[in-house]
């Protein structure tokens, strides 16, 4: 029998599985897609190669690129990006890691309380936790972003918004800054020159301006795993976990399984209570199943597939609030286009931002050709000029909000994609009960019923549309003001890449899933470390941060509850996970 | 869920099938929908059978299925670019023709095949039923009256047999050709002239605002399609069909974007290397820099690192 098995190898089931490991725990931890040990033998910058979501590289799908993705059903104008693999989405994410705002949480007594989702605040105040925060921001680490090109036009016109300047952590207003990312920002040569033979590690460290965010990190050249630009679970908390009795004083390190697709969790009744016992996976590679015990199981397959696996596990769900409650920030995208170079496709591919506490946030989004016109197609509102799904919103961008499409899209593109400035929206949007996941009633795959997420994005409420319009019209306003000829705002159909909070821990019983140390209510030594635990959609910042803030403190909850151990956040020194111990050991 | 790499297996030869029931007159409706669905185009090529011998159903099977086949490439053509728009007849059917490269040159008709039939995991259990129920329920969505309506009524008759045999076999019809058949049976709706012109598919001859209202259609979604579906589904799916077409129609258009504009059609998978310059690269002026660019412009305000 194991101490603990994670399920999931994404943003959060990494952190508890280093956590636990470092405190000597037997860990195991299953990841349902491939792990890209050598990614110089196996990827490419390419896009489609990459970011295809039907066959690319980091695709939600099985390592075996010849056989189809995964099932899910959408039952409206959608797009889930998720990313399977040891990894899971934080392969292609951006690395921005900004705190919450403080109002999604309990206890804030700000003036601007009432402009968040207060129903559904975090059962515990904001101050809780800073403290992991920091441990997190250290042991990732968590940098400021220096600017290239696209940054100082970004900050042209926000200069010109009429807000401040950010130089905390904590976000206590309206305001623009760079971005705090996970990314080791560049030394060496790295950042200076284009030349391959000066990109090679150590003459190169950290981020090489390559902009290849979105096609999974390798950057610098010859760099040990520990040591890539970005700081995605594969390249930080995975190694850690795997090397932990090389770097912590008496750990252990992980069994890590990819190609484990976790299909049953196991319960048993224990002193009138039900409790976690194991879970069973499939092999993708063979199809064969395993079923291990476990003292405590951990899920973090991600907010669809973790209610799906509740579901198909007939887990209790007495209030009905599995899967209920799923948030995205109801990203949108707003392109402005201008008469300059902007080397919107070089360097990391988002490293400023502006807050707006209580409404969400704006990003600066870097993007090659063919992901720019993936985005600039999508779109709820139709085609622009042609039909609008009765939306087609007017505002300070040119014509209606819809997708750029046939000789529109080639005008666009023919500007020069280093010539727009991409601006993402990211909504503080409500939890509301009948966006989520549910079973589907498609044919199962080998994995059992599908999820089917339902999240319609004709049907959001006042606060959420109230909130995307005020941050539309401001990213609008920034392209503008910093010289912006043309405008485009897309409207979005949901876009499912930030998305939360569809096991959501709560203050009150009748609607969330987790108490407010992420275990289960109704299965005990059952948690939840991934985005779905998160009580809401935390005003709109970017979730990954959170998510391992929380699941550092879950693993710590655990240790100290089930395992007989003592909390260490505020007695211990993180070890960073470029420590060269970890090189070393990998 | 179709778990092998293509849904188009010689396992699936309609030749296996068992015989179906001789054909008889063709309805006006079923005529209708063959011409809307571009499969008259099989009568050239339905084999003459010997002298006084009857026709082999497998064999009129199969030249409905070459011209399913050719429909749906040209389908694929018209959507490509309705997307990306290029030098090709396509572009110029459309009234669009554009002089630098699109989506033809950069082989998104292929693109989308491949994508549809081996990689979208949707399952057939979900296509097959839903192309049955637009065949069956062509009747109820008045569709004008067929191009080729001199081809003999024994020819037509033979490809709406060939057809039904198709439909018969679960696996005999990739989703490419659902989306084709959906994609044409449209088309004629909005633009009834459509059902004759160039190319095999109504689809790849409309102007690019009828394209647009096609997609209008799909997304609305449309009531008389909607219900057509709906009402032929099998339980549990139905009710589904609006939520479907929704989904379906955004991610044609997402993914022919993201194809168009990508390596795909130079991408050599045994090498990862590129034959040529994408089509996008060459629209977009974009050119990486493999392991780095001198991009680095300092720190905002000279600021490294902020406070708590």
């Amino acid at each position: 029998m194991r101490d603990v098995i994670v399920v999931g190898a994404g943003g959060g089931g990494p952190v508890v599985a280093k956590e636990l490991a470092a405190r000597g725990l037997d860990v195991l931890l299953l990841e349902g897609g491939p792990h890209h040990t050598d990614p110089r033998a196996s990827w490419t910058h390419y896009e489609n190669d990459a970011n295809n979501p039907l066959t690319g590289f980091l695709r939600f799908g099985p390592a075996d690129r010849r056989k189809p993705a995964w099932l899910r059903e959408e039952p409206q104008n959608s797009f889930i990006l998720q990313v399977a693999g040891v990894g899971g989405t934080t392969q292609h994410y951006y690395g921005n890691s900004p705190r919450a705002y403080r109002g999604a949480f309990a206890g804030y007594e700000g003036p601007d309380r009432d402009a968040y989702d207060t129903a559904h605040a975090f059962p515990f105040p904001y101050a809780e936790l800073v403290p992991y925060y920091e441990w997190v921001e250290a042991t990732l680490p968590v940098q400021t972003a220096a600017m290239g090109t696209k940054e100082t036009v970004f900050f042209r016109g926000a200069e010109k918004l009429g807000i401040p300047v950010q130089t905390t952590k904590d976000t206590l207003r309206a305001s623009y800054r760079p971005q705090e990312n996970a990314i080791l920002q560049p030394g060496g040569t790295a950042g200076r020159t284009t030349d391959p033979a000066r990109l090679v590690y150590p003459r190169a460290t950290g981020c090489t301006y390559c902009g290849f965010c979105l096609q999974g990190c390798m950057e610098p050249v010859r760099a040990p795993r520990n040591q890539f630009a970005k700081r995605s679970t594969d390249n930080s908390y995975v190694p850690m976990a795997l090397t932990a009795s090389a770097w912590a004083r008496g750990g252990r390190d992980v069994t890590l399984v990819p190609d484990a697709f976790v299909v049953r969790v196991h319960t048993r009744r224990r002193g009138g209570h039900t409790e976690a016992a194991g879970v069973t996976w499939r092999v993708g590679a063979t199809g064969e199943r395993h079923r291990e015990e476990a003292r405590v199981v951990v899920l973090a397959g991600g907010a669809t597939e973790t209610p799906r696996l509740w579901l198909n596990s007939d887990l209790p769900n007495p209030n009905g609030w599995v899967g209920r409650g799923y948030t995205d920030h109801f990203l949108d995208g707003v392109t402005g286009l201008f008469d300059e170079d902007t080397g919107s496709s070089k360097g990391p591919s988002s490293a400023a931002r502006c807050d707006f506490p209580g409404r969400g946030a704006l990003e600066q989004l870097g993007l090659g050709p063919a992901n720019q016109a993936f985005v600039m197609a999508l779109s709820g509102s139709g085609i622009r000029g042609r039909y609008g799904n009765g939306r087609g919103m007017t505002g300070p961008w040119d014509g209606r909000a819809g997708r750029v499409l046939g000789p529109e899209l080639k005008e666009a593109l023919l500007h020069g994609v280093n010539r727009l400035v991409n601006i993402l929206v990211l909504t503080d949007d409500d939890v509301e009960r009948d966006n989520r996941v549910l079973l589907s009633a498609f044919p199962a795959d080998e994995h059992g019923a599908a999820p089917k997420v339902a999240l319609d994005g004709r049907a959001r409420s006042r606060r959420t549309n109230a909130n995307r319009e005020f941050l539309a019209r401001r990213a609008a306003e920034l392209l503008r003001k910093a010289g912006a000829r043309r405008v485009y705002r897309f409207d979005w159909a949901p876009l499912l890449l930030h998305v939360h909070s569809s096991m959501r821990m709560g203050l009150s019983e009748r609607d969330s899933v987790l108490t407010s140390d992420a275990e289960s209510r109704w299965v005990r030594r059952l948690y939840v470390a991934d985005n779905s635990a998160l009580a809401n959609a935390l005003g709109g910042p970017n979730p990954t941060l959170t998510t391992q803030a929380l699941a550092t403190r879950t693993a710590e909850r655990i240790f100290t509850r089930h395992f007989g151990g003592r909390p260490w956040v505020r007695a211990e020194a993180p070890v960073p996970s470029t420590d060269p111990r970890i090189s070393a050991a990998l | 869920m179709n778990d092998s790499p293509s849904r188009v297996s010689p396992a699936s030869d309609p030749a296996t099938v068992s015989d179906p029931a001789a054909p008889g007159p063709v309805p006006l409706d079923r005529r209708a929908l063959l011409g809307a669905a571009g499969l008259l185009a099989a009568v050239p090529l339905l084999p003459a059978p010997p002298a006084a011998a009857a026709p082999d159903p497998a064999a009129d099977a199969r030249a409905v299925r070459r011209a399913l086949d050719a429909v749906t490439a040209d389908t694929m053509g018209g959507l490509a670019v309705f997307v990306a728009p290029g030098p090709d007849p396509y572009s110029r059917a459309q009234g669009t023709p554009r002089r630098e490269p699109g989506a033809i040159e950069a082989k998104v008709p292929a693109f989308l095949v491949d994508a549809l039939d081996r990689f979208l995991p949707f399952p057939d259990q979900i296509a097959v039923p839903l192309i049955r129920a637009l065949a069956q329920g062509a009747g109820t969505l008045r569709l004008p009256g067929a191009a080729g309506g001199d081809a003999p009524g024994a020819a037509v008759g033979r490809v709406d047999a060939g057809l039904r045999r198709l439909l018969d076999n679960d696996a005999t019809i990739p989703l490419s050709g659902v989306v084709a058949l959906l994609l044409n049976v449209q088309a004629v709706r909005v633009h009834p002239a459509s059902v004759a012109g160039p190319f095999t598919a109504p689809f790849a001859r409309l102007p690019y605002a009828r394209k647009a209202r096609v997609f209008h259609l799909l997304e609305g979604p449309d009531p008389a399609l909607v219900g057509t579906l709906d009402r032929r589904l099998p339980e549990p799916l139905r009710g589904s069909v609006s939520g479907l077409l929704r989904f379906l129609a955004g991610t044609l258009l997402e993914v022919t974007a993201l194809g168009a504009y990508s390596e795909w059609a130079v991408f050599d998978p045994a090498t990862r290397r590129l034959t040529g310059r994408p089509v996008g690269w060459q629209v977009s002026g974009y050119t990486p820099s493999i392991d780095g660019w001198d991009e680095y412009r300092g720190y905002y305000q000279g600021r490294r690192k902020v406070t708590g």
